[in-house]
């Protein structure tokens, strides 16, 4: 089965002013046609500039320097603006996370969720606008003809998010890029949203690259899970590897950070202590280590290397221990 | 929609209640008084004083506003001694003549105005933005009545391509001729462009950082059809509502600018008004142009709502 997406030693450099960041470093992973892949890290992890290179809609001053791009096969990296334009929102579809702002407050929905159909010469005017609320009636819109009509402001944001993803979703894409699309709703909401995208993705058979930095999301909607920190990517497994035996020290320390309703009351939230590293400044090889329980000296001397078993990668010098690798020890030890 | 409208024109009705007290308050605070104005400065008390009482001037100012006030409303303006004209008459002829050359130059301006102002946001902080900031500061900063001499210089003296004077007579003469109109309408058009563009430059550039245009490139849309199907639209509205409150400045740029080109129009009409003190048309002319401003900034308000369904809601 060929891979819905592949990037492979992808470097985003975004300059603004005189300074250069490296926003991301180097990543490499694949996405597998009707599989999700959840893309988790904390905040200017490099996350959301990994999902904008994939759409070819990095910010200005953002560039992709180094690495390659591939979208059922066809390399995108490079593309002339046109060609860019021709994949956009007909074979690669996009929800963003802030759904009070990301439809034009001025334009029906109807009329926004049926734009790409006529972007890309798939419809004309009035066959779209059928589609359209055929596809709004789908992701969950009670009286779509009639919603169809209205203005953003005049809906909530759960509909709205669910206006995004039709407007995504419409011209059919393949693969779908969420970048944090339920971060700004309520927790019920959320929840909803969160179902409607897997009942979406078994109807439609596509692939979704999930972005969020919410590891309660990618445990429940994911199938495979990539971890990123400053850049550059710590971890990655199926999802089921990756909770069942998380080895990057970071993985440990975010899956920590997590309460548990039977965390005894008054004792203090784990937290991961410090901030993540300024990009534009300098770096110690192992890129978690000044923020690390567990690093010692070989963590601020040497970069550690990718290391892979079977469905699970992972840069660390000293990973976490699995309780297979206690077992194997216990039984090898002498007696 | 409808209620918003009421309520809006009941605000206004209200706006210009006061406006009339208090243009008639200054207007009869002034030095000289009606009758001096009238019978010159070598009357003697008493015709002034049998003139006061001819003509009402002796009763308190209140009694007077009253008085002007009910006969305002049967649409009596009163009576010009010095162009021996109902008042009423002398505006019917004037209005309609400003108002073709205030509306035409503000057309021009806002045609100028809009895509600048779009030119300048998409390459903005480049050469060519810089080149028309300064140009459209440079004319902004420029008095009128030296704008238009330079062009009466340039295009009617050395180029001979226009005429220096506007066409004398009615509205019908003046539309006759509309080569007489192309510098008065130069003049009041390049001044503001400015004022224009600059609105229309800084609302181009926030509506391109919006979200909803990263959405809009997000489904392969060109950036010709960014820019006219999504943010000129949202971009257009702050420069609607300035162009209904600009409209007093339009005004007095139209009384610099007749003068100049001897344009028969308000805002002459009230420049000699103002020079021989005929206070029926002074008032007369500083009503109209308050209810001009009103007037502009309740268009202001209807063409937002109009372009902003958040604002029709909003106050419906």
């Amino acid at each position: 089965m060929a891979t819905m997406l592949e990037i492979s030693d992808l470097v985003v450099d975004i300059r603004s002013g005189r300074s250069t960041v490296r926003a991301v470093d180097g990543i490499s992973l694949t996405l597998d046609p009707g599989r999700t892949l959840g893309l988790v890290g904390e905040s200017g992890c490099g996350k959301s500039t990994t999902g904008l290179a994939v759409l070819g809609l990095l910010p200005a001053g953002g560039k992709v320097t180094r690495g390659s791009i591939r979208i059922d096969g066809h390399e995108i990296v490079g593309l002339r603006e046109a060609e860019a334009r021709a994949i956009r929102g007909r074979t690669v579809g996009v929800v963003f996370q802030d759904p009070m702002t990301a439809l034009n407050p001025t334009q029906r929905i109807g009329a926004q969720v049926a734009e790409p159909l006529l972007i890309h010469g798939m419809a004309n005017r009035s066959a779209a606008m059928k589609q359209a609320v055929d596809l709004l009636g789908e992701v969950g819109l009670s009286r779509p003809a009639a919603q169809a009509e209205r203005f953003p402001h005049e809906l909530s944001g759960g509909m709205r998010q669910r206006v995004m993803i039709a407007l995504a979703l419409i011209c059919g894409p393949k693969l779908l890029v969420a970048d944090e699309p339920t971060t700004a709703l309520d927790v019920t909401t959320q929840d909803q949203i969160l179902q409607l995208f897997d009942s979406l993705q078994q109807s439609r058979d596509m692939s979704i690259l999930l972005i969020t930095h919410d590891m309660g999301v990618v445990a429940g909607h994911t199938d495979e899970v990539a971890v990123m920190y400053a850049g550059r990517l710590a971890e990655l497994a199926t999802t089921h590897r990756l909770f069942g035996g998380y080895r990057h020290r970071y993985t440990e320390a975010l899956l920590e950070s997590i309460p548990t309703l039977d965390t005894p009351r008054g004792q203090r939230l784990a937290t991961i202590a410090g901030l993540p590293p300024n990009l534009g400044g300098q770096l110690a090889p192992c890129r978690f280590a000044p923020r690390c329980a567990h690093a010692e000296q070989v963590c601020f001397d040497v970069e550690p290397q990718w290391s892979e078993q079977g469905e699970h990668g992972y840069a660390c010098h000293l990973p976490r221990r699995t309780d297979a690798d206690l077992m194997t020890e216990s039984a090898g030890a002498p007696s | 929609m409808i209620a918003f409208l009421v309520r809006r024109l009941l605000q206004a009705v209200a706006v210009l209640f006061i406006v009339t007290i208090m243009v008639f308050i200054l207007i009869h605070r002034l030095p000289g008084g009606p009758a001096r104005a009238e019978l010159g400065v070598q009357a003697t008390p008493t015709a002034i004083a049998s003139f006061n009482q001819q003509h009402g001037f002796d009763k308190s100012l209140w009694t007077q506003y009253w008085t002007w006030l009910s006969e305002l409303l049967r649409g009596d303006l009163g009576y010009s001694f010095k162009e021996n004209s109902t008042v009423s008459a002398l505006l019917l002829d004037r209005l309609p003549k400003t108002a073709l050359l205030a509306g035409v130059s503000v057309l021009v301006a806002v045609l100028l105005a809009i895509p600048l102002g779009v030119v300048q946001a998409l390459r903005r902080n480049t050469i060519v933005d810089y080149v028309f900031t300064a140009v459209t500061f440079v004319l902004y900063s420029t008095p009128s009545f030296w704008l238009s001499l330079i062009l009466v210089l340039v295009f009617s003296v050395n180029l001979g391509w226009v005429p220096a004077q506007a066409p004398q007579g009615s509205i019908g003469a003046v539309l006759s001729q509309p080569s007489g109109l192309v510098l008065p309408v130069a003049t009041i058009a390049l001044i503001s462009v400015a004022l224009y563009s600059r609105y229309m430059r800084s609302s181009t550039i926030d509506n391109l950082t919006q979200d909803y245009v990263r959405t809009a490139r997000a489904k392969g849309a060109a950036i010709s059809r960014i820019l006219f199907r999504h943010v000129l639209r949202n971009a257009i509205s702050p420069v609607l509502t300035l162009l209904g409150l600009s409209l007093p400045f339009i005004l007095s740029g139209t009384l610099i600018t007749e003068r100049v080109f001897n344009y028969p129009g308000m805002g002459l009409l009230f420049y000699n008004a103002a020079v021989t003190q005929d206070y029926p048309v002074l008032l007369a002319v500083t009503l109209i142009v308050a209810v001009a401003t009103v007037a502009g900034s309740v268009f202001a308000d209807i063409c937002y709502a109009l372009l902003d369904p958040r604002v029709r809601y909003a106050h419906a």
